[in-house]
C-alpha cells in the first residue's frame, strides 16, 4: 500500500514537505510586513485616532477644532485611496526610505501607511462607544486630558480596542497579499508564483488554507481577549 | 443668610476627621452673576441668566424646577464643568474662572460630584472606582488603600470592594460613586439627579447616605433634583430655577415649604398633596406633571 502511494502522483502532502522551505520564508516575509505595519498603525494610527476624538465636538479638547478637521480630511484621503494604487503612489517615496521598491520591507512603507490611517479611524469610532459622562466625571474628578486618555478612554475601550486590532491585522494580511504582487514576497507571492503562474493547483491550495488557518486565528484569538477583558 | 442646621448628634468617626469648617459666613460655593448660554443650529439658548448662589459651608443646598429651567447647567457651572459665559465662581474662597488648567484640576479634586446615571469605570473594579481620584491626585498607595477602605465602610459596601459595577444594584452603583467623590476628603459635593434612576426605598437609604455624608463629615451638598419629596426631605435650603433663573429661595424647616411661596402654589397646581406628611411619602406625580408642563412651554 505504501509502495502504491509512493509511486503515485505527488500527493498535496508532498508537495506541501517539497515547498516547506519556500513557505517558510514566505510565512517569514508575511510576519515581517505585519509586524512593521500593526505597529506603525498602533502607534501612530493609535494615536492619530486619539487626538481626532478628543478633538471632536464636545470632547476634552472639542476647541481644537481646526485640528479635528485638518486630521478628518487627511484620514478619509488616505483611505479612499485603493490600496494597489497608494503601492504605486509612494513608491519614489518607498524608493527613498528602504532604498528598494521591492520587498517585504518596501512593501511595508505602503502598507503602514495604509494601515495608520485605517487604525486611526477604526479607534476614533470605538473611543466613541465611552460614555461622555464617564469621561465628565473623570474630568470633574481633576484628570487632565493625558489621564482622562490613559486612565478612563483606554481602560473602558480596551476590548473595541483589542477588536480593532484584531480586524487590522485580519485585513492587512490580506493586503500583504497584495503586496505581494508587486514583488512583496510572503504567502501571496507565493501564491501567485507558483499557484497562478505555474497552474499549481495544490500550492494555490496550500497558501490558501494557509491564510484561512492565520485568519481564524487571529480572529478567535482576539474575540477571546476582547471577552476576557470586557467587565461592563 | 440662614445658618445651616447645626451637626446635631455627634455621631463622629475617628477614620472622618471632621473637616474644619469655616467658621466665617464665608460661602462654600458663590456663584456671582454667573450665565451661560449655548449655541445650537437654531440659534442661541439661554442655559443659566445672570445668576446669584450662595451655598453657606455645612448647608444642604436644593435646586428645584422645570425641566430645561437650567438646574444642571447651574450645578455644572459650580465646577467649570460648564464655564459660564460671565460671573464669578467661588468655591471655598477660590475663584475658579482665575484658575490656570492645571491648578483648576487640582481645585476640582476637592469638589466631589455624582450624577444620575453614575459614571463609574465599568472596566474597573469597585475599589479601582473609588482610588480613582486618588490615583489622578497622585496620592500614595497606602494613603490610598486607607481611604478606600474608610469609603466604602462609609456607604456600606465595604464586601462589595473587589467586585465590577455591573455585577451591583443601582443603588449599590450610587454608594460607590459618593464612595468615590467622598475619596478625596472634598470639601462640596455636587449631586446632579442622584436619585432620580432609583425606586422609592433605594432613594431613601440613599438620601440617608447624603444626609450623613453632610451631618458627619461637614460636607456641603449643592444637589439638584426634581422630587420634591427628596428637597424636602434632604435640603436645608431651596433654590427654585425657571427659565434660567433662580425665581425664589425659601428654607426648609421640618420638611416644610412654606406655604405662600411659589413652589408651594405649584405643587398645589400640580397635584402634590401638600407636604403635611413632612417627607415619608414618595409621591412623585408632581414632579411628573412639572416635567410634562415644561415640555409645552
Ligand atoms: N450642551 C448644551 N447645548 C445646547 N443647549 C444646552 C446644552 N446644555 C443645556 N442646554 C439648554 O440649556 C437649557 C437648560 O438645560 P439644563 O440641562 O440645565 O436643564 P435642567 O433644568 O437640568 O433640565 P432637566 O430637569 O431636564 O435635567 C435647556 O434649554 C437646554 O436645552
Ligand atoms: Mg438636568
Amino acid at each position: 500500500m505504501a509502495d502504491e502511494i509512493a509511486v503515485a502522483e505527488p500527493t498535496i502532502l508532498d508537495t506541501f514537505i517539497e515547498l516547506l522551505p519556500e513557505i517558510g520564508k514566505a510565512a517569514g516575509e508575511t510576519g515581517l510586513m505585519m509586524v512593521i505595519c500593526l505597529t506603525a498603525a498602533i502607534i501612530v494610527g493609535g494615536a492619530l485616532g486619539i487626538l481626532v476624538f478628543l478633538t471632536s465636538q464636545g470632547q476634552v479638547l472639542g476647541r481644537y477644532r481646526r485640528f479635528n478637521l485638518v486630521a478628518n480630511g487627511f484620514i478619509n484621503v488616505f483611505r479612499s485611496f485603493p490600496f494597489i494604487i497608494l503601492l504605486v503612489a509612494v513608491s519614489p517615496f518607498t524608493r527613498h526610505i528602504v532604498g528598494t521598491s521591492i520587498g517585504p520591507l518596501a512593501a511595508s512603507v505602503p502598507l503602514s501607511l495604509a494601515a495608520i490611517f485605517y487604525f486611526a479611524r477604526l479607534i476614533e469610532q470605538t473611543l466613541r462607544d465611552v460614555p461622555r459622562g464617564v469621561i465628565e466625571a473623570a474630568e470633574a474628578m481633576g484628570a487632565s486630558p493625558l489621564q482622562v486618555v490613559s486612565q478612563v478612554l483606554l481602560v473602558e475601550a480596551r476590548s473595541g480596542l483589542i477588536l480593532a486590532v484584531t480586524i487590522t491585522a485580519v485585513s492587512f494580511l490580506s493586503y500583504s497579499a497584495v503586496a505581494g504582487v508587486v514583488g512583496g514576497g510572503g504567502i501571496g507571492d507565493l501564491a501567485i508564483r507558483y499557484g497562478y503562474y505555474r497552474f499549481q493547483t495544490d500550492v494555490m491550495l496550500i497558501t490558501i488554507v494557509l491564510l484561512v488557518i492565520l485568519v481564524q486565528s487571529i480572529q478567535f484569538f482576539g474575540q477571546w481577549l476582547a471577552r476576557r477583558v470586557d467587565k461592563r | 443668610m440662614i445658618r445651616p442646621v447645626q451637626t446635631a448628634h455627634n455621631t463622629q468617626n475617628s477614620a472622618f476627621p471632621r473637616m474644619t469648617t469655616q467658621t466665617s459666613d464665608a460661602p462654600a460655593i458663590a456663584l456671582r452673576g454667573v450665565s451661560k448660554s449655548f449655541r445650537t443650529p437654531d440659534g442661541q439658548q439661554v442655559g443659566v441668566q445672570p445668576t446669584h448662589l450662595d451655598v453657606a459651608p455645612g448647608e444642604i443646598h436644593g435646586i428645584i424646577g422645570f425641566s430645561g429651567a437650567g438646574k444642571s447647567t447651574l450645578l455644572r457651572i459650580a465646577n467649570l464643568l460648564e464655564r459660564p459665559d460671565a460671573g464669578q465662581v467661588i468655591v471655598h474662597g477660590q475663584d475658579l474662572m482665575t484658575l490656570s488648567p492645571a491648578a483648576l484640576r487640582t481645585a476640582r479634586q476637592r469638589i466631589g460630584m455624582i450624577f444620575q446615571h453614575f459614571n463609574l469605570l465599568h472596566n474597573r473594579t469597585v475599589a479601582d472606582n473609588v482610588a480613582f481620584p486618588l490615583r489622578i491626585a497622585g496620592a500614595d498607595e497606602a494613603r490610598i488603600a486607607e481611604r478606600v477602605k474608610t469609603c466604602l465602610e462609609f456607604v456600606g459596601l465595604s464586601e462589595k470592594a473587589g467586585v465590577y459595577p455591573a455585577q451591583l444594584s443601582g443603588g449599590q452603583k450610587q454608594r460607590v460613586a459618593i464612595a468615590r467623590a467622598l475619596a478625596p476628603e472634598p470639601h462640596v459635593l455636587l449631586a446632579d439627579e442622584p436619585t432620580s434612576a432609583l425606586d422609592p426605598r433605594t432613594t431613601q437609604s440613599l438620601l440617608e447616605v447624603l444626609a450623613d455624608v453632610n451631618r458627619r463629615l461637614g460636607v456641603t451638598i449643592l444637589l439638584v433634583s426634581h422630587e420634591m419629596g427628596v428637597i424636602r426631605r434632604l435640603c436645608h435650603r431651596v433654590s427654585v430655577m425657571e427659565a434660567g433663573q433662580i425665581v425664589e429661595r425659601l428654607t426648609i424647616a421640618n420638611g416644610r415649604i412654606p406655604p405662600d411661596s411659589q413652589l408651594a402654589q405649584w405643587l398645589r397646581d400640580f397635584g402634590d398633596a401638600e407636604g403635611d406628611e413632612a417627607g415619608t411619602d414618595d409621591t412623585e406625580a408632581a414632579p411628573q406633571h412639572l416635567l410634562s408642563e415644561a415640555a409645552h412651554g
